[in-house]
């Protein structure tokens, strides 16, 4: 094998040599043989002549040992590749049709891969990824929540599946100091978190053991692109410190440049630099925003950690029934954690994209057939004059090749990579980045030669099955060649029922996507602004100078040109970030640790619930006069009213948050109005209970400003910026966006998510359109003879029409059927993209059932009008 | 003039390697041999014999080198590798075998 490969090899690059060589042996042999005549005592030129004849023609013997030597079959390809290249020149319209379609078809391809790879498939920067885990508690409550460090350090003691567990506390800083202040964010962890995980700081040091507990002087890792801002990359910055929250913290080293965590990491602190300011820790019922980190052990897999996991949750449980009944634990692996998000949506658009693929291979592949069938006297004739059948096809083969490569070439370069990954939402993407790399390139290399089989083989076959006798007969096709086709049509019903596929999914999509639109959310968007300030110094620490900024902030506000109203609030409408309490409600019994009413807790400033637009359906919202030491006074929303005071104004109700405690005087808050349910948690969520306090009677650090303004909101960014530095000009303000956009983001997945996939059916229901079109045009030009035929025997020209109308029916007919049962098992994998709209709507197949029905007929009805102008006398005179 | 006899289908090949069997040879030495063993029943036609060759050689069970010839020429020599000798043993017994059997069927003459 080896010796054979090396020797093709050699006369194939080194051809001059070996022909040389060649030249010589067979120059020494003529010579010894003209020697041995002349010997034998014939004259020299009688001599020469029985050489000559005897070598036969000296270009045949050439040839013969090229043959034997085996570079034919490279030499052949060339040929073919060079026949191929100049038959495809010579029909430029075909080639043109050929290539656009395939460039469509594997250009979306890799635009999808190269987001797939980026965000499902390239390996997270961490040591043996696969093998991290990301724990969370569960409540029956509320689903999903943070994690008890108490009940973190009992894992960690207990369990035996993880070779180690490490606790990751999301944690925000105002970063100040000689530029601009910035809101930062970044994680607190237990020093094991670098070596569990498998990050090397590439300047200075991780943590040690000893930076755990409380006490620990404030020290941070600095992400490689925050270094690069703020020390402009010097590596002689390592010790200096930056002002985080007002405390200095000593840099102790950079984190690597491909460094990325679920969330925007800016700083990673030690946990004990957490612990020092935080005085949640000891408390087991507290969990702050934590989620734990494990490495599986090397002998146990994840159904075992989750297994034993429950196990120690149900213990604790039990140990512990006021802070841990019922909660449970989560496993995700680490990799759906970083792409939870958009997994679905690029998994559904990976399949339209291959559908897409599909239909534009079906067409090329009827491209070729039609033009094999044009030239199947040419393929007659060669084959006639010594052509093998495996020549021939391996010649048709080799135009496809052609066509794939090219059209392959062509895709990527229209892939809009780029395009494709400003669309999708950087939130969405937790870091991940998408553009054309090595496997994305490979992906597509393989899904042109795919697709050249795809496309390629059908025709190849069929080029070599022609009947020499009858396609050498001139004239001899009276009637319509049936294999070929049948082939075509097969291929035409099948992009039809792709595209039905695809136009189904993108109709529920569009369905969806339409009544989320239509949901009310309970908020008025227009015109309204928000940013959010965290007042995380120590010159915050006491209520009334938090009390006395958010006043300052306000009425600084209140007073700008433009502005209508303005307001402070923890709750901002689809962001998941509120602190919730048990309540108990005054007359009712106390129910058990497991069932206490447990809603979101918001506090707001007056003014919030008209600057957001939220309806007040009973009672009064919050006034000025709702201070610090005038009665407690709470709002509540619809769904907690009809909750717990069923039947009963709840207005004049008294409340109290948290659970009632032996010896500690009852608080109670009077209800003093009622407001109606806002989608705060996403369009597609449910509503849940909440309570609004008074921002002077629990004051927050943290609030978010909304400003309702008279023209366009965010021209007024720059002025209310003033405004705050005016107060504190340490204070930085994140998340400036206007309520609209707020709205929107959620939702972007879905659009993008709808537009691209319309893009892709559109694409597909004009290119089996095309293909429909060209299988029964073709078929009409082929029965050419037979229409006139027909028609000369009497047939009318309605009965020729319905015969081409006919031919299409049926195409599309068998199309349809088969792609609406394919969809009806397909759609459902989309389930989780869909709103309110059931993924077998029946109102969305018939439509686009209808739909392909209607183009298909208009697709056939411009070859079926054709026929009208057949002249049976000029049909039948043809060939 | 003894009569030549042309070569049956695939005997080429075996003739080649037996003669290599015997020492290294050019191809003009081979047909010389060839045609002497056989008492100039059978001929090598160099339209067979080149092509013969290279395909012996891309299967592996011939190599070739450069030489000097007998009469001090440059000549290329070809002679048998490890798995054309096994390929002549197999290739001599089957044809003995089939000629053994072809004799059989054609009974005494």
């Amino acid at each position: 094998m080896w010796q054979d490969l090396m020797f093709r090899a050699r006369s194939l690059f080194r051809p001059r040599q070996v022909e040389a060589e060649l030249d010589d042996e067979l120059r020494f042999h003529a010579e010894r043989q003209l020697g041995q005549y002349l010997e034998s005592g014939i004259t020299r030129e009688e001599a020469r002549r029985r050489v000559r004849l005897e070598f036969g023609g000296l270009d045949q013997v050439k040839e013969d040992c090229r043959d034997a030597r085996g570079i034919s079959l490279i030499e052949t390809l060339c040929h073919d590749l060079r026949y191929g290249l100049r038959t495809l020149r010579k029909s430029p319209g075909f080639t043109a049709v050929a290539l656009f379609t395939l460039a469509l078809g594997i250009g979306a391809n890799t635009a999808i891969f190269s987001v797939i790879y980026g965000v499902l498939l390239r390996p997270l920067p961490y040591r043996d990824s696969g093998r991290l885990v990301i724990l969370n508690e569960t409540n029956p409550r509320v689903g999903m929540v943070s994690v008890s460090q108490m009940n973190f350090e009992d894992w960690r003691r207990q369990s035996h599946a993880f070779s180690e567990l490490a606790s990751v506390y999301g944690v925000h800083f105002n970063l100040s100091g000689p530029k601009q202040p910035e809101g930062i964010s970044g994680i607190a962890v237990t020093p094991n978190f670098l070596t569990l995980s498998g990050i090397d700081p590439i300047l200075g040091r991780g943590f040690s053991a000893s930076e755990e507990k409380a006490g620990t002087p404030p020290v941070a890792l600095l992400s490689y692109p925050l270094w690069q801002s703020r020390f402009g990359g010097d590596p002689k910055a390592l010790g200096s410190t930056v002002s985080l929250d007002g405390r200095a913290y000593t840099m102790t080293g950079v984190l690597p440049p491909e460094f990325r965590w679920v969330e925007q990491v800016d700083v990673i602190e030690p946990v004990g630099v957490l612990a020092t300011r935080n005085d949640g820790f000891e408390t087991r019922g507290n969990r702050g925003d934590m989620m734990v980190l494990g490495r599986l052990g090397p002998n146990s897999n994840r159904e075992q950690a989750r297994s034993e996991m429950e196990g120690i949750a149900a213990r604790l449980a039990q140990a512990y029934p006021l802070e841990n009944a019922r909660c449970g634990v989560m496993l995700r692996p680490l990799r759906e954690v970083f792409s939870g998000d958009v997994r679905p949506a690029i998994l559904v658009l990976l399949g339209a994209v291959v559908f897409v693929l599909l239909i534009a291979c079906a067409n090329v592949s009827n491209l070729f057939l039609m033009r094999g069938a044009v030239r199947s006297r040419e393929m007659a004739l060669r084959m006639a004059i010594g052509a093998s059948r495996g020549r021939i096809a391996g010649q048709v083969l080799t135009e496809g090749f052609l066509v794939a490569v090219l059209g392959g070439a062509a895709g990527i370069a229209l892939a809009g990579i780029r395009g494709i990954s400003t669309l999708i939402p950087r939130a969405s993407l937790a870091g991940a980045s998408i553009g054309m790399s090595g496997p994305v390139l490979l992906f597509s290399a393989a899904v042109v030669l795919l697709s050249m089989f795809a496309f390629g083989l059908a025709p190849a076959l069929h080029s070599t099955s022609a009947n020499l006798q009858s396609e050498l007969k001139e004239g001899a096709k009276a009637t319509f060649a049936r294999g070929r086709g049948r082939w075509r049509a097969v291929l035409a019903s099948a992009e039809i029922a792709f595209a039905l596929i695809l136009l189904v999914g993108a109709g529920l999509m569009i369905r969806s996507l339409y009544r989320l639109l239509s949901v009310d959310s309970g908020f008025r968007a227009g015109h309204v602004i928000k940013l959010n300030m965290s007042l995380r110094t120590e010159q915050y620490d006491k209520d009334p100078a938090v009390l006395n900024f958010w006043q300052k902030v306000l009425d600084g506000v209140r007073a700008l040109p433009g502005v209508r109203s303005a307001a402070v609030g923890t709750s901002l409408p689809l962001t998941d970030d509120h602190w919730r309490d048990d309540i108990w409600v005054e007359g009712q019994p106390v129910p058990d640790a497991a069932s206490f009413p447990h809603p979101d807790m918001h506090v707001v400033s007056p003014g919030f619930l008209s600057t957001m637009g939220i309806r007040l359906l009973h009672g009064r919202a919050f006034l000025e006069t709702d201070r610090e030491n005038a009665p407690l006074v709470v709002l509540v929303n619809e769904t907690l009213a009809r909750r717990l005071f069923p039947g009963r104004d709840p207005v004049g109700g008294r409340i109290q948050l948290g659970r009632p405690r032996p010896g500690r005087p009852h608080k109670w808050r009077t209800i003093v109005g009622v407001m109606a349910d806002t989608k705060m948690y996403g369009l597609a969520q449910p509503a849940r209970m909440e309570v609004y306090l008074p921002y002077r009677q629990d004051a927050s650090n943290g609030m978010a400003l909304v400003v309702k303004s008279a023209g366009d909101p965010a021209a007024l960014t720059s002025a209310i910026h003033r405004v705050v530095a005016s107060i504190d000009k340490d204070q930085p303000i994140v998340g400036v966006q206007t309520l609209q956009q707020v709205m929107n983001d959620p939702i972007s997945t879905r659009r993008i998510t709808l537009i691209l996939l319309s893009l892709f059916s559109v694409l597909a229901l004009v290119l089996s359109a095309i293909g429909i079109y060209g299988v029964v045009s073709y078929s009409v030009a082929q029965r050419f003879r037979e229409i006139g035929i027909r028609m000369a025997l009497g047939a009318q020209r309605r009965d020729v029409r319905r015969l081409v109308l006919g031919q299409g029916a049926r195409i599309s007919g068998i199309g349809i059927a088969i792609g609406l049962a394919a969809s009806l098992l397909l759609t459902r994998l989309m389930t989780k993209l869909l709103y309110s709209v059931s993924a077998a709507d029946p109102a969305t197949f018939l439509l686009v059932a209808l739909l392909l029905a209607l183009v298909a007929l208009a697709a056939c009805y411009i070859p079926a009008r054709r026929t009208t102008r057949v002249d049976p006398s000029i049909a039948l005179r043809q060939d | 003039m003894p009569e030549h006899i042309g070569l049956p289908q695939g005997t080429l090949d075996l003739l080649i390697l037996r003669t290599l069997a015997l020492e290294p040879q050019h191809g003009w030495g081979i047909s010389e041999r060839v045609q002497q063993m056989s008492r100039d029943v059978l001929r090598i036609q160099q339209g067979s014999l080149y092509p013969a060759l290279h395909r012996l050689q891309r299967r592996g069970w011939v190599k070739a080198r450069w030489g000097t010839s007998e009469n001090n020429r440059r000549a290329k020599y070809y002679e048998l590798t490890k798995a054309g000798r096994r390929q002549l043993t197999a290739e001599q017994d089957s044809w003995h075998k089939l000629a053994a059997a072809v004799a059989q069927v054609l009974g005494p003459a």
